[in-house]
């Protein structure tokens, strides 16, 4: 008795000095977000002392494209959070589940596509999306990135785990594998699903180099984009900088603690209950 | 399973390399798509990002290109980072705007790989080609031909605080570098004597682009004639020692990122620095934000008793695959020319590179932008063949390590030009 | 590690039991069954396949075409076959060899932190504890925001009288020049890194660690385990397969470190080469240089010694279930 409590009193210590690392550089980012640049660039204040929604409406007012931005990125997010569980769901599942002649060499083809460093192929890539003639459109952005080699593999990690017994009780009722994968298995693999949604919304939406070298069209920027042009070339507004960093973050946040509660145990499929 | 998988890699890899043929091939051939709408024709503008401000400025320059030719529509696009990067990227797929912005250090490499269309059948003798300052004129010529016109420039001079030299009893800006020098240590604020100052007497900057201009009175140069770093030397040595000197020995200069700042016109403006050697643009970054700051400008010091400088420009330049060069060239020569760059300059974000214009707009006279046009005589381009942009990661890097007192400068520039020199000669 | 094997092997026994059993039932409709299998393989691998093939592979191959050439891109495109040439000059190369040292030491250091500090943060965030939801969201917050606004945050922090250093100096300990030191610069990245990513791995082992049956625990809390024995003794083992997921990850994302360095040395690899990183050297070559046949050369350099490393960590875990 004594040990657990010794061993929860740790368990407590730990979490909560990481939380506290973990969240003072936030803090200080929203809070210096609602500061005048005068406040920021003059030294260190922590809490604002000239507290201001300034930057706020600056970025929303002076910035006629800001609503198409955000809408460029939600709709770009959107479905490729959708295409993307599909897809990779689908092949991850194959790679783990399902015996096909040349299966071991998908996987290693993914792997290896996993160790080559984008910057090499996105000339490349560049080429071809013109060839498709798909520069400055949403599906440029969208298609090349409907499917992600580290959730694949993230993917055919978890299905490794995923029991046996339901399946195989599916497919003895005449499903196919198809009708089995969605049925049963998706709805079952709900925490996975639930963290590769996440970090999917958080690699379209925080994207930068892709969306540069595609979009030409200034209707056609996404939210990262958008706001980069606020910082000019010599100018830095810390302010805006910061107010624009938050409005990118809320969304994302907001998806998480949305997604979160799949993560929490009672959803899963393999307990006695 | 491993010979399967190379006959399969083998059999993908020929496929491959098949289809990247094509796709090289069809790339270099294939339109750069810009079409007409209606009866009018369509210009592709690219440039860099830039303050609210200076947008809306060249919004209004286009409205008034626009408005003098009916059938022209300027389509404007703007690479809010990485420019060159993403501009390279356009032109090798064939896609880059017809017009876009240049900047000099990297026109003679964009020019050497012939993407850039010659302008001189296209120059009337309206245009008034003596009109523009020689030097920023040169920077986008090679072997006679011009490739593209000066928008704008800028040149260094010396900001002050003025409250500063009050409190330190000095008059009048420095005339010459060892005067700076002396200013300098008085100007220098170390109030708790931890031996990191509050406030250093001069803002300096470790980049090539900052410090080349000191070459020249020295005798010395950045590149030889075949565009190979030529700066390890006493000429260069004694031009930058007394800036390595002041960092290390005196500790009366301080880089911006000693104090957290981000650059020197930040640093000056919160009032880290008493001088700073920056652009024309730190004045309305200034004005803007520190409204309560007196400075002024001035030429800066002599060095080795001349006068020098740097000049940082940017040209127009036009894209050789372009389907509408007639077009792009009355947009180029609007831009560049006396009407267009009175509009552009007039708010003195930028100084104009035609003399005329800055003669209307009075800039010589102005107080704040008048060392400025009078280092434009003298000033050196900021510029050197097509190899700078390896020359000037290797000094960048080799210099701030001798800053910092790991080498003595002269290892440095030796250690940076040899690098940069094997660099280039392997890639040739 | 040696109750971690013993664990797996009943594991695998189980299972070749279980094969047994099916092998026995369905001999009659194997043929038909293995095609059948084959065919519904490749169909829930077809947009996997198409996607990766055309943006994927295509553009490798024609990377590593590009290695053995000597490439001109602007100006019409051409190229001159040069055999190995590209591949040799990295030995003369000073900065190539810097930005290996650079990248080596980066992985070595940030892997093995970040994967134990993950694996303690969900194990902790597992157990029976109060405020869970709050935590999580918490530990999140550096996941879902973008690295661009990461680094801006910590460059911040990191600034000479930044809070950091107030912080330090608050507690009397000696406070650095975080980005402009170059023997302090490359750390400061490291450290940053794995504030920002150790997070990403938790919620990775937290989401597996959902579906650890509790059955498994039970046992071991009547055998008298305590929560120490329990989490090595069967969470780790049974995590294994997440745990390679995550380290293969982490391997592959160290490697590639790009944007904290290009950000924070605005992408020259300075002060004195000190955050110099291999990828940050390619894009240096790629895109300043327009050098594409070095720099394709370079990247597969970097992917091959990725495999390799790779390669070496699965023996390292001992076999690896391919087949399942």
């Amino acid at each position: 008795m004594k040990k657990s409590i010794f061993s929860k009193t740790f368990v407590y210590t730990v979490l909560i000095t990481y939380a506290v690392i973990t969240f003072i550089p936030f803090l200080w980012a929203i809070l210096s977000s609602f500061k005048p640049l005068e406040e920021i660039v003059s030294g260190i204040t922590f809490l604002p002392e000239n507290f201001t929604l300034n930057n706020y409406i600056q970025i929303f007012s002076k910035e006629p494209l800001f609503l198409r931005w955000m809408f460029n990125s939600v709709f770009i997010t959107t479905c490729m959070v959708i295409l993307n569980l599909i897809f990779n769901s689908m092949a991850g599942y194959a790679l783990a589940r399902i015996k096909f002649a040349g299966r071991n060499f998908w996987f290693m083809l993914i792997l290896v596509v996993l160790m080559i460093p984008f910057q090499v192929t996105l000339i490349p890539s560049y080429l071809i999306l013109k060839m498709f003639g798909w520069l400055n459109t949403y599906q440029g952005l969208i298609i090349p990135g409907m499917v992600n080699a580290t959730f694949i593999f993230m993917m055919r990690q978890f299905f490794l785990n995923f029991p046996k017994e339901l399946e195989e009780a599916a497919q003895m009722d005449g499903l196919s594998r198809l009708g089995t994968f969605f049925r049963i298995v998706m709805p079952l693999a709900k925490p996975a699903l639930a963290a590769q949604a996440v970090f999917i919304f958080m690699a379209s939406w925080n994207d930068f180099m892709r969306p540069l070298i595609i979009m030409s069209d200034e209707a056609m920027f996404t939210l990262t984009l958008g706001l980069n042009t606020f910082k000019g070339q010599y100018i830095s507004f810390w302010n805006l900088i910061m107010a624009a960093s938050t409005v990118m973050t809320i969304p994302s946040l907001l998806i998480y603690a949305f997604f979160n509660r799949y993560f929490i145990k009672g959803v899963t499929f393999t307990g006695g209950k | 399973m491993d010979m399967k998988i190379n006959k399969m890699l083998a059999t993908v890899g020929v496929t491959g390399m098949l289809l990247g043929g094509v796709l090289a091939g069809c790339s270099s051939d294939s339109s750069s798509g810009s079409g007409g709408d209606g009866d009018k024709t369509v210009v592709e503008l690219a440039g860099w990002g830039a303050s609210p401000e200076e947008k809306e400025l060249l919004q209004q320059t286009l409205e008034a290109f626009e408005e003098e030719h009916p059938n022209i529509e300027v389509k404007h696009e703007v690479v809010s980072d990485q420019y060159m990067d993403v501009m390279k990227t356009r032109l090798v797929g064939g896609e880059a705007a017809d017009v876009f912005y240049l900047d000099a250090s990297e026109a003679p490499g964009l020019i050497d790989t012939g993407v850039l269309e010659p302008l001189n059948d296209y120059v009337t003798d309206d245009f008034d080609l003596e009109d523009f300052q020689e030097p920023l004129l040169n920077a986008f010529k090679s072997d006679g031909t011009y490739y593209g016109f000066p928008k704008d420039f800028s040149t260094l001079s010396l900001f002050y605080n003025k409250e500063a030299f009050e409190e330190a009893g000095l008059e009048g800006p420095p005339e010459t570098w060892e005067e700076l020098q002396e200013y300098a240590e008085k100007l220098t604020v170390d109030e708790d004597g931890d031996g990191q100052p509050e406030r250093f007497g001069l803002g300096i900057s470790q980049e090539l682009a900052r410090q080349f201009y000191k070459f020249q009175p020295h005798g010395g140069q950045v590149t030889d004639s075949e565009g190979k770093a030529a700066f390890a030397g006493d000429n260069a040595i004694a031009a930058l020692q007394p800036v390595v000197d002041m960092y290390t020995d005196e500790k009366t200069a301080g880089l911006p990122s000693d104090v957290g700042t981000d650059w020197g016109g930040d640093m000056f403006g919160q009032g880290k620095a008493a001088m700073v050697i920056e652009g024309n643009w730190t004045i309305p970054f200034l004005e803007n934000n520190f409204q309560q700051l007196e400075f002024t400008t001035t030429e800066l010091p002599t060095i080795n008793g001349e006068k020098a400088t740097a000049a940082f420009t940017v040209a127009y330049v036009m894209n050789k695959e372009s389907e509408v060069k007639d077009a792009s060239w009355e947009l180029i020569s609007y831009l560049t020319g006396k009407d267009g760059m009175e509009i552009w300059t007039s708010k003195g974000f930028a100084l104009p590179t035609r003399q005329s214009v800055a003669e209307e707009l009075g800039y010589a006279d102005d107080p704040l932008r008048g060392s400025f046009i009078e280092g434009s005589a003298y000033a050196q381009p900021w510029q050197a063949g097509k190899n700078l942009p390896t020359i000037m990661n290797n000094f960048d890097n080799q210099f701030s390590s001798a800053l910092l007192g790991e080498q003595s400068l002269e290892e440095a520039l030796k250690k940076a030009q040899e690098t940069a020199n094997k660099e280039i000669g392997s890639a040739n | 590690m040696e109750p971690a094997r013993k664990v797996d092997h009943s594991d695998d026994r189980k299972k070749a039991q279980s094969k047994g059993i099916n092998r026995g039932n369905k001999t009659k409709k194997r043929m038909t069954k293995s095609f059948k299998e084959g065919f519904s393989g490749y169909i829930f691998m077809s947009p996997t396949i198409f996607t990766i093939g055309v943006f994927v592979v295509i553009p490798i191959l024609y990377a590593l075409y590009l290695s053995f050439n000597d490439v001109q891109l602007l100006g019409g495109i051409g190229y001159e076959f040069i055999g190995l040439e590209n591949y040799t000059r990295t030995i003369d190369d000073e900065r190539a060899i810097i930005a290996l040292k650079n990248t080596a030491e980066y992985v070595l250091i940030v892997v093995p932190i970040q994967t134990i500090l993950a694996l303690l943060l969900a194990a902790a965030l597992n157990s029976n504890i109060r405020g869970k939801n709050a935590f999580r969201i918490i530990f999140f917050l550096p996941t879902v925001t973008s690295s661009a606004v990461l680094t801006i945050i910590f460059m911040w922090m990191y600034n000479p009288d930044g809070l950091i250093n107030n912080f330090l100096k608050f507690l009397s300990l000696p406070t650095y020049n975080w980005l402009a030191d170059p023997n302090i610069a490359l750390k400061s990245i490291m450290i940053m890194n794995i504030w920002a990513t150790a997070p990403f791995f938790m919620v990775i082992y937290l989401a597996a660690m959902q579906d650890i049956s509790d059955s498994v625990y039970e046992a071991a809390t009547i055998d008298g385990a305590n929560w120490w024995q329990k989490f090595i003794y069967i969470t780790v083992p049974i995590l294994k397969p997440v745990t390679f997921f995550v380290v293969v990850m982490g391997l592959i994302g160290t490697f590639q470190l790009f944007d904290q360095s290009y950000i924070f040395s605005g992408g020259s690899g300075g002060p004195n080469n000190s955050t110099l990183t291999i990828v940050l050297l390619i894009y240096q070559y790629a895109f300043k240089s327009l050098d594409m046949g070095y720099a394709s050369a370079l990247a597969v350099g970097l992917a091959i010694i990725i495999m390799v490393v790779t390669l070496i960590q699965k023996k390292f875990f001992g076999e690896e279930k391919l087949h399942d």
